[in-house]
């Protein structure tokens, strides 16, 4: 990744950017993010399949917001990101440098977040078939029995809330499972505090979501929760048509559309 | 710690009848921060809310629950009377032990502990209550009337008469609507336009209305007493202030063959045009879609005629904002396009007609100069079928509604030509008559006794030409079904009102609600007819459903006393239930992230941004900020922030939480 080492470094030093997230060596065969802020902290850069984190995590948060205007690695989920949190008025155009990896490993450069939309808008999000058949097997069980199926699933969360670190649109800087006047949400990891938080997180990713599964990676229990948002995205998108990112079309769920079929209501 | 004082009322015997209030009472005295709990007989009643009084002052009372009939009756009062006795109004709240109890369940013990735990929750609620203080908003004494009918008409002028301002925005070229094409009007057989065009006049001569004609609503932004509305003003052109109104212009235009809409297509007109001879402004316009210049770039024979140089071919459209305070919308109505009746052959013979052409072809300024005279060929027609229900009342064309108005005009229709044509013949062929208002009965009865009109009870089937009559197919259903057919001249349809094409559009841009057919919607259908679920927008006439011009009147009037009552203050006050984005200590300085999704959900735009700054102006964070004059409390900007950044006063989660919970924790 030459090209990419090239770039990071001529935008450092040109300071067009102060900081640029990307993909570094980290412990045994893993990458992890690295925050290079001189051309030859670039050198470090790397980029290949093991490269799965979600990188888009670090834009909100504060302590990389501090560092200066970041320039970005972005492969594919990390760019669907980063459409998301700019619907969300998160980021803006002049806000950050995206360094896009095509999946075939060439280095894109956009010119503004409607590039990226425009990019994208040939890339769309897909189930894949191993999971809709396994959701579809989920949602064809009786209710009791797939109660106890989730119960048995999200037994061994011990609410480390790893899966809201590593998702980037998990940006709050006050959860609502942190909000104690009053506690709505059970902090305790038994059975019902495990249920509440993982459906609590599941619903706020509803309509959101773009599918990176940067939670389930970073899941210490393997707990398949990707199950939840993945289905929630079939959802979505089977009632309200097409589903994906955008900044020009409204937000999903808090929008009205003559065209939505409102099967559920009628 | 709270003193709530709690009042079982047992509303004569609306409650206490199946709910055995002295236990409710007991219970509710023993839940922790219940100072004192009493019932009585109706705590409605003046010594009823002199003993709430009593004992906020006795007691000290933090609190007070009347647990009695809704909220929507004596809310109010009882909150008021804390008010009086020095307790913050909103620290005072009812529990509906009638309508959500005693009405809907059988006295038994289920139903006494419903009452106690309906109280419970209630107590659980009001220990988190907090003083709250209404909110004032100042009004800006300038109404928008959208629509130059009748309605629009009659409601400019009563609010410019009660001293206020008033812009009236209409479409076409000059106002008067569709009651300015009406021959005469039942049930008095008086002349419209003799009845209409003084008023026309005087809103053109009235000081305190400004007349917006050829001009549309293009955006409406804002909340009541201070909305901001975007006129798009289409381009005239000519210059209003140089044209006399001479005419020269519109007898030297070429195009003399495009189809008067003022004559619903059986007239013609030119490209440069006043609609009709009493229009007001009574100054033409040039209707850019058929004007030679504009279609071609030659010809120019107004601008060379016109004696005070007053055409303008260069003119755009122009928008203008306007500062409001309410608005009445009185857009008025549309007659059904009857292509989609094929059986009736509308659109495939020239003299099957609609009620409105038939109004055209009867009155003394249209085509036939009051001739009824039938299109195809000018003879005059000795025998007239009416059709009426031609799309009301008829679910298969989508118009299950009655559209009120056809009885009346159809038996008016008939009577007229009897009128006209001695020895004419005509015959109604109606489902039912209504005839439901003031002298309207009479009305018919004398069209059937004294014209001869025929009425026949059942639909028809079909309508054909055979040897240049038009052959009416039919049945008579007081008759064993009997089939009927006649040989008639001419068919008019008393075509389904339905909602203006642009209706739905309309309501969206004003944020109003609209129901299936495209009429917009009152607030309430009996006690709120002229109000919309939109704070300060009001509705006049058959925008809202099919109305005849005394009852339009009527609510024209209605709404401008609507809007005179707003303006009679100089601020208005406005119930403090609304969403609140939260502050917290610093570094957060507010739970919100300032994503907006709050925003997107608001369906009262009530949401925008707020910058946090530091001392020296410096921006530490941008939020969202709720505008509490646009805020209608609905709450739906609350379930949505994922942060729970935002809370209702009077509503809290914390309020909410607690209500759950002492239901819950029995």
């Amino acid at each position: 990744m030459k090209e990419l080492i090239q770039k990071a470094a001529s935008l450092l030093e040109t300071n067009v950017v102060q900081v640029v997230i990307g993909y570094g060596k980290g412990s045994a065969d893993r990458t992890r993010a690295i925050f290079s802020t001189t051309a030859a902290d670039c050198e470090q850069l790397i980029f290949d399949s093991r490269c799965i984190q979600n990188l888009a995590v670090y834009l909100t948060k504060a302590e990389i917001k501090k560092m200066g205007k970041p320039a970005i690695v972005a492969p594919l989920p990390v760019l669907r990101s980063i459409l998301q949190l700019a619907a969300e008025n998160q980021i803006t155009d002049d806000s950050l440098v995206v360094l896009g990896v095509s999946p075939e490993s060439e280095l894109i450069e956009f010119e503004s977040l409607a590039a990226i939309e425009t990019y994208l808008a040939t890339k769309q999000i897909a189930i894949e078939e191993k999971y809709q058949t396994t959701i579809k097997a989920i949602k064809a069980m009786p209710v009791s029995e797939r109660f106890a199926y989730w119960v048995k699933e999200l037994e061994p969360c011990f609410k480390c809330y790893a899966c809201r670190a590593a998702c980037p649109l998990c940006y709050c800087t006050r959860c609502t499972v942190e909000n104690n006047q009053p506690q709505w949400i059970s902090v305790a990891s038994h059975s019902l505090g495990n249920l509440e938080w993982h459906i609590m997180r599941a619903m706020h990713l509803a309509g959101r979501c773009t599918d990176c599964e940067a939670c389930y990676n970073a899941c210490p229990m393997g707990i398949p929760i990707y199950l939840l948002t993945k289905s929630m995205l079939q959802d979505v998108s089977e009632n309200f048509g097409t589903y994906g990112p955008s900044l020009h079309r409204d937000n999903t769920l808090s929008s009205f559309n003559p065209d939505d079929k409102e099967s559920f209501i009628r | 710690m709270s003193k709530i004082g709690v009042f079982i009322c047992h509303c004569g015997e609306n409650i206490s009848a199946t709910v055995d209030v002295v236990r409710v009472a007991e219970a509710a005295g023993k839940l922790e921060g219940v100072e004192f709990s009493t019932d009585y007989k109706y705590m409605c009643s003046d010594p009823g809310q002199t003993l709430i009084k009593q004992m906020i002052k006795e007691k000290g009372l933090t609190g007070v629950i009347v647990a009695a009939c809704s909220p929507r009756m004596h809310e109010p009062t009882f909150r008021k009377a804390c008010s009086s006795a020095g307790l913050n109004p909103y620290m005072c709240e009812m529990s509906n032990l009638r309508e959500h109890c005693s009405w809907v369940h059988d006295k038994s013990e289920a139903t006494t502990q419903k009452a106690i735990d309906l109280v419970r929750t209630l107590v659980g609620k009001v220990k988190y209550n907090k003083p709250l203080y209404s909110i004032k908003v100042p009004v800006t004494k300038t109404a928008l009337v959208i629509g130059g009918g009748i309605a629009g008409i009659q409601s400019s002028l009563d609010i410019a008469n009660a001293g206020h301002q008033v812009v009236l925005v209409e479409k076409d070229p000059s106002i008067g609507g569709h009651m300015s094409q009406l021959s005469e009007t039942f049930p008095t057989l008086d002349c419209s336009q003799c009845i209409l065009t003084p008023r026309m006049v005087e809103v053109a001569q009235h000081p305190n209305i400004k007349l917006l004609t050829y001009a549309e609503l293009e955006k409406l932004e804002g909340f009541i007493g201070n909305f901001k509305a975007t006129i798009r003003k289409k381009a005239k052109s000519i210059d209003e202030d140089l044209c006399t109104g001479c005419g020269t212009c519109i007898t030297k235009c070429p195009t003399k063959k495009i189809p008067s809409e003022f004559n619903t297509g059986l007239g013609k007109r030119t490209a440069i045009y006043v609609p009709f001879p009493q229009a007001v402004p009574n100054k033409p316009v040039i209707d850019k879609e058929n004007c030679l210049y504009y279609k071609n770039g030659k010809c120019k024979i107004c601008e060379k005629v016109c004696p005070t140089g007053a055409i303008r071919f260069d003119q755009e459209d122009e928008l203008v904002e306007l500062e409001v305070g309410a608005v009445v919308v009185a857009t008025g109505f549309d007659v059904m396009e009857p292509s989609k009746f094929s059986e009736y052959g509308y659109g495939k013979y020239k003299d099957v007609i609609t009620g409105l052409q038939f109004e055209r072809l009867a009155s003394a300024s249209g085509p036939t100069l009051g001739e009824i005279r039938r299109p195809s060929d000018g003879k005059i027609p000795e025998k007239i079928v009416f059709v009426a229900c031609a799309g009301s009342r008829d679910p298969s064309k989508g118009k299950p509604y009655c559209s009120k108005i056809c009885c009346m005009y159809t038996a008016k229709h008939a009577m007229l030509y009897q009128h006209k044509v001695h020895h004419g013949e005509s015959t109604i062929f109606y489902m039912d008559i209504r005839s439901a208002g003031k002298n309207y009965e009479e009305f018919v009865r004398r069209a059937i006794v004294e014209d001869d009109v025929k009425y026949i009870r059942g639909r028809v089937s079909k309508v054909y030409e055979e040897n240049g009559k038009l052959i009416v197919k039919g049945v008579d259903t007081l008759l064993n079904a009997k089939p009927v057919e006649i040989q008639a001249d001419m068919v008019v349809l008393a075509t389904a009102a339905v909602a203006n094409s642009g209706a739905e559009e309309l309501a969206q841009k004003m944020h109003i609600s609209y129901d299936a057919y495209n009429f917009f919607s009152e607030a309430h259908p009996k006690l709120k007819p002229v109000e919309t679920n939109t704070a300060g927008i009001f509705l006049a006439g058959a925008c809202q459903a099919p109305k005849d011009i005394p009852e339009t009147v009527s609510q024209a009037s209605g709404a401008a006393a609507k809007v005179a009552i707003l303006f009679s203050q100089d601020e208005l006050s406005r119930e403090p239930v609304v969403a609140v984005v939260n502050r917290s200590a610093p570094p957060l300085y507010s739970t919100c992230v300032g994503c907006f999704m709050c925003a997107t959900a608001c369906p009262y735009q009530a949401i925008g941004e707020e910058l946090i700054t530091n001392r020296k102006g410096e921006v530490i964070k941008r939020v969202a900020k709720v505008n509490p004059g646009l805020c209608q409390g609905c709450g739906t900007c609350v379930a949505f922030c994922r942060s729970k950044s935002i809370d209702i006063d009077g509503y809290s989660n914390e309020q909410m939480y607690s209500e759950v919970m002492a239901l819950l924790n029995d």
